[in-house]
């Protein structure tokens, strides 16, 4: 024990807590300087750069005041890194991706991106990880790995849009009128912005409806508002100007050749139909034409909704 | 300033004022019918109390009214709170430009021949700035009415979002409207290309011009000098630090935004013409 460079030790931990020390309170104070004259993700960057420089400074000489050799620590350093570096692909993997990542610059912290789905703020890029938190506030954590392999689309790099709405509308509407309706919507409104003009496309004759897509550019930051806006005021719009927004439905018709279903009316009132191949429906025939037709179940299809 | 006494409420209502300092009690309520907002402003013993609310686009109106109530609005109107800052109850609305560009756009282009030049008056919006006590304060900037924006850029990529304003682009500065939430902006358009120059729209550096006010009360800023030399993408801008001379005399009430580089502004903007 008494054999122990116990100076030399108390040295070396004393300049590696002097190290940690220095180390948090230069990059703090980097990041503070970086905040004010650059993004927040250049500042990440450099504060981390900061930090791990100090540190390993202060770590080497810590060492070499306990005795240490570095030349027998980097030899030693090189033996284990193949030993480790079997057993951890994926961390280096990972690490590796991480500073393609760096390079590459895909996105930056505060960008809102999606990857594989889950879409999110980019709160921090690190050695093995890229921190996102999504809109319901939930942390999720993507290895680096996944994103360099994976699509992932910035929603903040460009600071506007495009935003596509689809609104159907019945076949018996005035498309023209529609048009104007929409583009009147999507003028009036303030985030929808002036030039790239606001436009329509007629996409389908759906199954029940005529598909019709707004599409307006706005800023980036204000999708979801703009979404929601922009519905309410359709809504709205057609609303008050009478124009129908249909949804799914099926019109069940017995076809020319088909006989037409029978329809009569029991004690209680209730109406029993029934396709007979025979009989024709003599009930009806002296009433008036339009109820005679009603009866036959002809020129007013069954809608299932 | 005209004062007219309001049937319903008994109030009177006179026309509002920037710059000026009103005096406020303790419980008393002003409010104020501008452009699409009306403003309520309450002192409080301990707060002063913002409460706005939108009027409908539709309604065209051209004074500014000013009255003193003890009432307050029903809860359909926004409210803000403020802390005093000192013990004085007055408060003072002064006028702000648009803190990005604006860009004009004519509803009909107009075209300026080769070596020509015009001057164009164009109506700015204005923000209200709520400042209180001798200080000035600052409690909030309003802004006084919905103003679309738009894409300054070559593609979708790089560019920049502005305001967006249609104008008549006057040429004779009798035919525009004064409105006092509306300053006047002279833009002087220099065409010193061979070939016509059709003015579809530009982009007026809003945040770099002064407020003035002149003797009747309008509202000017500073001219604009734009130099059209070789193509349509880039232009000269110079923006004068001295009130315009149509405006007449006139005090400045609202410094820039921004500092101008020098004092008077001159340099090559890209997308000048959109």
């Amino acid at each position: 024990m008494s054999g122990l460079p116990w100076a030399g030790w108390l040295a070396g931990i004393a300049l590696f807590a002097a190290g940690f020390v220095l180390a948090t309170l230069a990059s703090r104070s980097v990041a503070r300087f970086m905040l004010e004259r650059s993004s927040r993700h250049h500042a990440a960057i450099v504060r981390r750069l900061v930090y791990y420089v100090i540190l390993v400074l202060f770590t080497i000489a810590g060492l070499r005041e306990a005795g240490f050799a570095p030349d027998v620590i980097l030899g030693a350093a090189g033996i284990l890194t193949v030993a480790i570096g079997f057993a951890s692909q994926t961390s280096a993997s990972n690490m590796i991706s991480g500073i393609f990542l760096m390079v590459e610059k895909p996105f930056e912290i505060g960008n809102l991106i999606d990857v594989d789905g889950t879409m999110g703020e980019v709160v921090a890029i690190d050695m093995l990880s890229v921190k996102l938190r999504t809109p319901d506030n939930l942390y999720v954590r993507i290895p680096n790995e996944t994103l360099i392999k994976t699509k992932v689309v910035n929603r903040s790099r460009f600071a506007i849009r495009r935003l596509d709405i689809k609104v159907g509308i019945a076949y018996a509407e005035d498309i023209d009128r529609a048009r104007s309706l929409l583009l009147g919507v999507a003028g009036q409104s303030p985030l929808c912005l002036q030039e790239p003009k606001p436009f329509l496309l007629v996409l389908d004759f759906g199954a029940s409806s005529i598909d019709l897509q707004l599409s307006c550019w706005i800023q980036s930051i204000d999708t979801l508002t703009a979404r929601s806006e922009l519905m309410i005021g359709i809504k709205q719009a057609f609303d008050s100007e009478g124009i129908e927004i249909p949804f799914p439905h099926t019109s069940v018709y017995a076809g020319a050749h088909s006989e037409p279903f029978r329809i009569e009316l029991t004690g209680d009132g209730v109406p029993v139909a029934e396709q007979t191949e025979t009989q024709q429906p003599t009930e009806t025939t002296e009433e008036d034409p339009a109820d005679a037709i009603k009866a036959r179940g002809e020129g007013a299809p069954t809608e299932t909704r | 300033m005209q004062n007219v006494v309001d049937r319903k409420s008994k109030a009177i209502v006179r026309d509002g004022q920037w710059g000026h300092a009103y005096q406020l009690g303790s419980g008393e309520t002003q409010r104020h019918d501008l452009s699409e907002t009306r403003l309520w402003l309450t002192l409080l013993d301990r707060e002063w109390q913002i409460r706005t609310e939108k009027l409908p686009r539709s309604e065209e109106r051209s004074r500014w009214t000013e009255s003193l109530s003890l009432t307050l609005p029903g809860s359909g109107a926004s409210l803000q709170r403020f802390i005093r800052p000192d013990e004085s109850g007055t408060v003072t609305f002064l006028p702000a430009l648009a803190g990005l560009p604006t860009v004009i756009r004519p509803y009909e282009p107009l075209t300026i021949p080769p070596q020509g030049e015009c001057t164009i008056y164009v109506g700015t919006l204005v923000w209200m700035r709520v400042c209180v006590g001798s200080q000035l304060h600052e409690l909030a900037e309003l802004p006084l009415a919905a103003q679309n924006m738009t894409w300054v850029g070559s593609n979708t990529m790089e560019g920049d979002v502005c305001y967006s304003a249609p104008t008549h682009a006057r040429l004779m500065l009798e035919a525009v409207p004064k409105r006092p939430w509306r300053a006047i902006s002279p833009v002087l358009v220099r065409n010193h290309r061979k070939v016509p120059l059709l003015l579809e729209r530009f982009s007026l550096p809003t945040p770099l011009l002064g407020i003035y006010r002149n003797t009747q009360g309008q509202l000017w800023t500073s001219l604009t000098t734009v130099t059209c030399e070789t193509g349509m993408n880039a232009a000269r801008l110079k923006v004068d630090s001295t009130v315009p001379v149509a405006a007449g005399e006139a005090e400045l009430l609202s410094a820039p935004r921004e500092k101008a580089e020098r004092g008077g502004l001159i340099r090559t903007v890209d997308r000048m013409f959109g």
